[in-house]
């Protein structure tokens, strides 16, 4: 069996990293650079970096920023945010990516995503499902960095994206983001179990537990997190760690 | 060009453009250091002993009624990592704050989460805009001054300040020691608490406003020390701290690593202090440390000459930090070998507060004394 990999997922707003709960109240937290280093020395698995105000800007995302990025770090990147266009993506790998993460352009235009699945193959191709429980429970896939609802059901939607050619999912509850109160478990299992390509939970990582209970009930293949990588202590204290390969194997994780 | 002299007592010598020598050939710095009657790192144990347990029963009775008993500032280096252990050994419930000015190290990170989650002491952390604070760093290269770390001390210092205001807590317990750092040079760095230097500097040669570097006005001083009471208190002078042995706990109490370099846990405060002091301004900062450790008996002279024939930077490590800090500053090869090329300026060529300090050093002891009455 794949080693489950645990991937901290970094948000850039313009130049600078922020952390939000329940994707709002971000909060700076620092040079995206000297994260990437100390993370680089912590010999992570894989990083993931979403700009976060890359759809709204309507730009093109931050090339320059990106390239130093791909530069300095020495494990797999992938990189979401404002992508929209075959161009774009090629651009990205390019500078030494190895996955590009689409969210937005996924609901709104799915030739894109065949079509990238196509010419740089599923294995690069991540999409990413931010999804929000209504008042009565039911599920549903937001965009637009959550501001807009498709209401399309998260399942239904990552069978889509999966027959399109998408090699993998990113699952994250908006409603646990930031939280570390845990993962919506119900949610990873749901989809988990109507999918076959990889899935990566993401949102509400507290503690070492969250990563077990996501990827053993839950049935993800990977565990992304935010807060849990970046802060430390009850004051969320700005202090980047990440557990020892003795802390993880410890919690039945490796 | 006065000749090359080395002081017979230390290892002080002619790269501090100020030192003078006595016929002895001993010079003014660790003639000053040994004279010092306030020198706590001179007196005796047992007296320093009584001096620590009526400091911890005024800390105790101070933050009755708050959740913590001070603050402590943590970088991961060897002195704040120290007083960390010692203050949870006196009994004391502190409050961590760092401060993050974009240039922490894996090692400085990971020391930090060790100390704190084996102490079970809680954190606070400020983070500088890395944008702003490129911009004072870049300012004060190119002002090509010495001083260059100050921004980094005076937003440490500004942000206890704050926080200690915050938290309504009276004592401020600092790694600042005489034993492994009482002799330190004017004109090897000046400024810690001058803000108008840093404003000066940075108003000439920066470009963007400063919205989120943490500073300390002389006035905001006052508040802070006469109407908060807040006490900034170099609890390592109470203890006979020496630096071998307190590396030695630490490694084996908390898990602690060594970096390699007095205050190496920052990436740029290595290459300034490991690079640009030592080949523009032709300062060894290591000096003045290995003076300071003679003077309080920690090592021989002839250890301390040892010591500097070590290199200053491993190599590997220089080529690595060289590309990361130019990367970070966005300073390209030329822009950089120009700046290494300026004409060395001092803080006098500057605006600045010297003057007006040397003033207050004689007014504020009346003021405390005036504030305390009330």
């Amino acid at each position: 069996m794949l080693r489950k990999r645990i991937i901290p997922c970094l948000l850039l707003k313009e130049e600078g990293l922020v952390k939000t709960v329940k994707f709002k109240q971000e909060k700076y937290i620092g040079d995206p650079i000297n994260a990437l280093k100390i993370f680089n020395e912590k010999e992570v698995d894989e990083l993931v970096f979403l700009d976060i105000s890359a759809t709204e800007r309507k730009e093109e995302p931050h090339y320059d920023l990106l390239s130093e990025i791909a530069s300095e770090c020495f494990m797999p990147l992938a990189y979401g945010g404002g992508i929209h266009k075959i161009e774009q993506i090629s651009k990205i790998l390019s500078l030494g990516f190895e996955k590009v993460v689409i969210n937005t352009a996924a609901v709104d235009n799915p030739d894109l995503i065949k079509e990238a699945a196509q010419v740089f193959g599923s294995s690069t191709i991540v999409v990413s499902i931010d999804v929000k429980k209504n008042l009565f429970g039911k599920y549903q896939v937001y965009t637009k960095r959550g501001t807009y609802n498709t209401k399309l059901d998260p399942v239904k939607h990552a069978a889509n994206v999966e027959n399109l050619g998408a090699g993998e999912v990113m699952l994250n509850s908006i409603d646990r983001d930031g939280t570390m109160s845990g993962y919506d478990i119900a949610l990873i299992a749901k989809v988990s179990n109507h999918v076959s390509i990889p899935i990566i939970a993401s949102g509400g990582a507290g503690n070492l537990q969250h990563f077990y209970e996501a990827l053993t009930l839950g049935k993800a293949s990977a565990a992304a997190a935010g807060s849990f990588f970046v802060f430390h202590g009850k004051n969320r204290a700005v202090l980047i760690n990440y557990p020892s390969e003795a802390d993880f194997s410890q919690s039945q994780i490796f | 060009m006065i000749p090359y002299q080395v002081c017979n007592r230390c290892v002080m010598d002619t790269s501090e453009p100020e030192i003078s020598f006595d016929e002895n050939g001993n010079c003014n710095h660790c003639t000053a250091y040994l004279s010092n009657e306030h020198n706590l790192a001179l007196q005796s144990d047992t007296s320093k002993k009584e001096d620590l347990n009526k400091l911890v029963e005024r800390i105790k009775s101070s933050s009755r009624n708050s959740k913590y008993d001070c603050i402590i500032g943590v970088s991961g280096g060897v002195d704040s990592t120290y007083v960390a252990y010692l203050v949870k050994e006196l009994g004391l419930n502190p409050l961590a704050v760092h401060l993050d000015n974009g240039w922490n190290s894996e090692l400085a990170v990971s020391n930090i989460q060790k100390t704190l989650d084996n102490l079970g002491i809680d954190l606070y952390t400020y983070v500088i805009d890395w944008h702003e604070f490129r911009d004072i760093q870049l300012s004060f290269l190119k002002a090509s001054v010495r001083d260059a770390e100050i921004p980094t001390d005076h937003a440490i210092i500004s942000v206890l300040y704050q926080v200690a205001a915050k938290e309504n807590l009276k004592y401020i317990l600092s790694g600042a020691n005489s034993a492994t750092e009482g002799i330190y040079p004017v004109t090897w760095t000046y400024g810690i608490a001058d803000l108008k230097y840093i404003k000066g500097i940075h108003s000439i040669f920066g470009s963007k406003k400063l919205k989120t570097f943490p500073s300390t006005s002389l006035s905001m001083k006052d508040y802070y020390i006469l109407l908060k009471q807040i006490k900034t208190v170099p609890i390592l002078d109470y203890i006979d701290f020496n630096k071998e042995k307190a590396m030695q706990i630490i490694q084996n109490e908390l898990g602690w690593r060594y970096y390699g370099g007095k205050h190496y846990e920052s990436i740029y405060t290595r290459f300034f202090q490991g690079y640009i002091m030592p080949v523009k301004f032709k300062i060894d900062k290591r000096r003045a440390h290995l003076s300071t450790l003679i003077c309080s008996g920690q090592i021989t002279k002839a250890e301390a000459l040892e010591e500097l024939k070590k290199e200053i930077y491993p190599a590997e490590l220089y080529e690595s930090d060289r590309e990361f800090v130019l990367k970070k500053l966005k300073l390209s090869e030329t822009d950089f070998a120009e700046i290494m090329k300026l004409p060395i300026k001092s803080y006098k060529d500057y605006p600045n507060s010297k003057n007006y300090f040397e003033f207050r050093k004689k007014v504020v002891p009346y003021l405390r004394k005036i504030s305390l009455m009330h």
